[in-house]
């Protein structure tokens, strides 16, 4: 609880709060960032599950991860900083704690994938274990998606 | 194939569910007045928190033990109407006029005027009723 105190009370998020520009901006880019990390991760599930196959498999996989990692990175810290404005509250959303939830289980999975279903240079395989981890990676951050859409209506 | 036909059938049954999900937000939605009443609502009670903020400005109000969430306005709007973070503390009296949930067991509305102190802030001045 202190913790989450502290967090409200830092100048940043204290400024952010009161904010008429910024909050909406980081908003905004929060939105942006979910928007490309979704569709480059869906993509990239979407060709490991076999779809786009005149795509050539590595470059796109490749630039598909670099893209959903970058953006992953930012809608994480401007995540942070909406989430810091009202930590307390925030850290008691059903639907935030299953959003985090859900993103640690996409994390874990995406783990997985590249220990157990992967070639030397990272590459994720063709194989069924491979096809179920793309398709659970789907899943999961649809449902991360949705439960972001409802930290505000609860 | 079987496998196929059951990743196409989760497919289609994710997809359905997402969009029922995604429709059904503007009925939930505390942005917006459509989640309330149409008439005009009345709470009187003690303030035990208040949070002046983006979003929007919250009061937690204990109305006969009661707790209830009274929605105000984004914080330039509120700080706008003369309503800050020094203008009112946990245990002062407050009557707050809105629009209720349209749920009613749920205990929370959205305010148009908060009167503390016989001082009223009109957060929402163009939906405070002419009197």
């Amino acid at each position: 609880m202190e913790f989450l105190e502290v967090i409200e009370q830092l100048a940043p998020v204290r400024a952010l709060r009161m904010s008429f520009y910024a909050y909406p901006l980081v908003n905004a880019a929060h939105i942006l960032l979910i928007g490309v990390l979704l569709t480059s991760v869906i993509l990239m599930d979407l060709r490991i599950l076999g779809l786009f196959p005149s795509q050539d498999r590595r470059p796109f996989l490749r630039l598909m991860r670099g893209l959903a990692l970058t953006a992953f990175c930012g809608a994480a810290a401007s995540g942070l900083s909406l989430f810091a404005v009202r930590a307390g509250e925030y850290a008691f959303n059903p639907a935030f704690r299953l959003k985090m939830l859900l993103i640690l289980l996409a994390g874990l999975n995406l783990l997985a994938l590249r220990l157990w279903n992967s070639d030397a240079a990272g590459f994720p395989g063709a194989g069924p274990a491979a096809r179920a981890s793309a398709l659970l990676s789907i899943l999961l951050w649809m449902g991360v998606l949705i439960c972001g859409r409802f930290i505000g209506f609860l | 194939m079987n496998a196929i036909h059951a990743i196409r059938h989760s497919l289609r049954a994710s997809l359905a569910l997402g969009l029922a999900a995604t429709f059904s937000l503007p009925a939930l939605a505390h942005h917006g007045w459509s989640w309330t009443e149409d008439g005009l609502f009345e709470l009187r009670g003690t303030i035990t928190e208040l949070y002046i903020g983006n979003p929007h400005a919250t009061l937690d109000v204990d109305v006969e033990g009661e707790i209830w969430r009274v929605e105000l306005a984004p914080p330039s709007r509120t700080v706008a109407a003369g309503f800050a973070e020094d203008t009112a503390s946990p245990g002062d009296e407050v009557i707050a006029i809105g629009n209720r949930s349209l749920d009613p067991n749920e205990r929370r509305m959205k305010a148009v005027r908060i009167i503390i102190n016989e001082t009223a802030y009109d957060v929402y001045p163009g939906r405070v009723p002419t009197d």
